[in-house]
């Protein structure tokens, strides 16, 4: 055995401290008291079973998956097809357009919901489904072109035109051959669009309206008035939901590729 | 070739929700903040810092906010960056997991946790109670600590990354040849590994800074109402005071100050680059 590097030992606790909060929240939604507390006192489940009498919390949910799966198809839609252009076809302005679909990531998302909220409110559609939804496409087709262009560098053209050859149709050849081949970057930009949505908080904010909220609006809500143990087993409920999208999104794509490209989540 | 018509029905969906969601509301915004009561153009917006100091004091609580964190995730990053560097493929995985994947889960749930621990009634004070250290709860929230300790968390997945790229791309047979030539690790570390990993340093410090400067979310909720930061300050404008000229001009203030000190930083860190090209 060698013996444990410095390096290994801070490592070891900033993962640790990086990791702290969920190691907390977990514990912490299982006490049987009716406040937060440490050590946790007792076990009960009694605030799991609190999440069934606040409808706000469920509905927000709901509402908050409806929105992220809406986001993700749509951008990874529009996303894609930018990507694709920008990597197929060399036009004129073609940097333009890319700096464009990744200025969103530039921008903080205060600025972009200050804005889109004022926009909104002048052509009708604040506090809107439609405006909140534009909204979390805009901030997501960022990481669904650089996922995407991603996918595309090492993308073969000489198999779509062998497609054609043998006499596909355009779509055909799409579906086929692009589609197929493209699969794990527009996969992980899903993903990565519906985490965004889900998770968005900033942005959201400016935009909802007050019957319907998103799930980390409701309990960033919640929290400023209130902090008791509801919170954690909410939290743990979203947490081991992201986990489930975190590990599809390393299996699909690896964690490691992904970073350098999420700068824009707060 | 006609290429015309195939970039434009691929690239206009994207285009329409940019410039309906973000270019043409950003111009409003814009021509909105250089707006007074009487709807006129004024520059009364702009002219806050001159005219009153309470904005000008929470401009500088931001900033150094911002700078306590840019501090923090390096001096915390920076060991994690190298370990990652130094480490085998599997164990740089498993680090780069452990780092990203917090990150991917909703910062005001990271926040919650980081007030179970920290809080009055937190995990710390409770077990520092308990062990006769302490007699008084420790203000560990709600203060300018609190909201650096959340930014830290929340940033300095970004700092480790952006130094760990540039530590990957140093050729390990430069440390190498360093060591054979006789030079002590701690000179290799200053001599060649730092100097080399200064683009990541200067790109994680610059993200860490920018992305510290417009975080509403942590400062809202790990700063309480008394450490009140530019974007909390923009946010009430808006949605509470509904001075939305105001809001505006002071989230712009904010975009530009970043900008401004960004820039003079990378400016000043270039010119002391190319002094040390000059003097070897």
């Amino acid at each position: 055995m060698r013996k444990l590097h410095p390096l290994g030992l801070v490592t070891f606790l900033v993962l640790i401290l990086v990791n702290l909060p969920f190691l907390v929240i977990i514990p912490s939604s299982f006490t049987a008291a009716g406040y937060l507390s440490f050590p946790p006192e007792g076990f009960s489940w009694q605030w799991y079973t609190m999440i069934l009498d606040r409808p706000e919390f469920i509905e927000s949910f709901w509402f908050s998956v409806k929105l992220a799966t809406i986001t993700a198809v749509l951008a990874t839609l529009v996303g894609t097809l930018a990507a694709m252009a920008l990597h197929k076809y060399k036009f004129r302005g073609s940097g333009i357009v890319n700096g464009l679909l990744l200025s969103p990531l530039t921008v903080p998302s205060l600025i972009i919901g200050i804005a889109a909220l004022l926009f909104f409110t002048r052509i009708g559609i604040a506090g809107t489904f439609t405006g909140l939804l534009l909204a979390h496409i805009l901030i997501s087709i960022p990481y669904v072109v650089r996922l995407v262009l991603t996918g595309l560098s090492t993308f073969d053209y000489t198999l779509e035109k062998a497609g054609y050859m043998l006499g596909a149709s355009p779509l055909r050849v799409f579906w086929d051959i692009t589609l197929p081949l493209l699969r794990p970057a527009i996969v992980s930009g899903m993903i990565f669009s519906f985490l965004t949505s889900f998770d968005n908080v900033t942005v959201s904010l400016f935009l909802v309206a007050p019957d319907t909220t998103t799930l980390p609006l409701a309990i960033f809500t919640y929290m400023q008035e209130t902090l008791d143990p509801l919170v954690a087993s909410i939290s743990a409920v979203v947490i081991l939901l992201s986990l489930v999208f975190i590990v599809l999104l390393e299996k699909v794509y690896g964690l490691d590729r992904l970073f350098g490209l999420n700068s824009q989540s707060h | 070739m006609n290429k015309k018509l195939p970039v434009i029905l691929l690239t206009a969906p994207s285009m329409i929700v940019l410039l309906g969601v973000f270019i043409l509301p950003m111009l409003m915004m814009l021509l909105l903040s250089f707006q007074n009561d009487a709807q006129a153009f004024s520059l009364e917006n702009y002219l806050l810092f001159v005219k009153d100091p309470f904005y000008a004091e929470i401009m500088w609580r931001t900033i150094r906010v911002s700078l306590w964190t840019v501090l923090c995730t390096l001096v915390l990053g920076f060991p994690v960056a190298m370990y990652m560097a130094q480490a085998s493929g599997k164990m740089r995985g498993i680090v780069t997991m452990l780092i990203l994947a917090p990150h991917l889960i909703s910062v005001v749930i990271r926040n919650f946790g980081w007030v179970v621990v920290l809080g009055d009634k937190g995990w710390i004070n409770e077990l520092l109670l308990k062990i006769g250290w302490i007699q008084e709860p420790l203000r560990l929230l709600y203060n300018e600590l609190g909201v650096v300790i959340g930014l830290t968390d929340a940033f300095i997945a970004y700092m480790v990354l952006a130094i760990a790229t540039s530590l990957y791309a140093i050729d390990p047979s430069l440390s190498k040849a360093a060591s054979i030539l006789g030079a002590s690790r701690t000179r290799i570390f200053l001599t060649v590994t730092l100097p080399l990993s200064l683009p990541g340093i200067i790109a994680g410090t610059t993200l860490v800074f920018s992305l510290s400067m417009s975080a509403f979310v942590t400062p809202a909720l790990m700063g309480g109402t008394s450490v009140k930061v530019m974007p909390v300050i923009a946010y009430e404008q808006i949605m509470s005071t509904l001075n939305w000229p105001l809001g505006a001009a002071l989230a712009f203030l904010l975009l530009g100050s970043t900008i401004l000190l960004v820039t003079l930083y990378s400016r000043l860190i270039e010119t002391k680059r190319y002094k040390e090209v000059f003097a070897s």
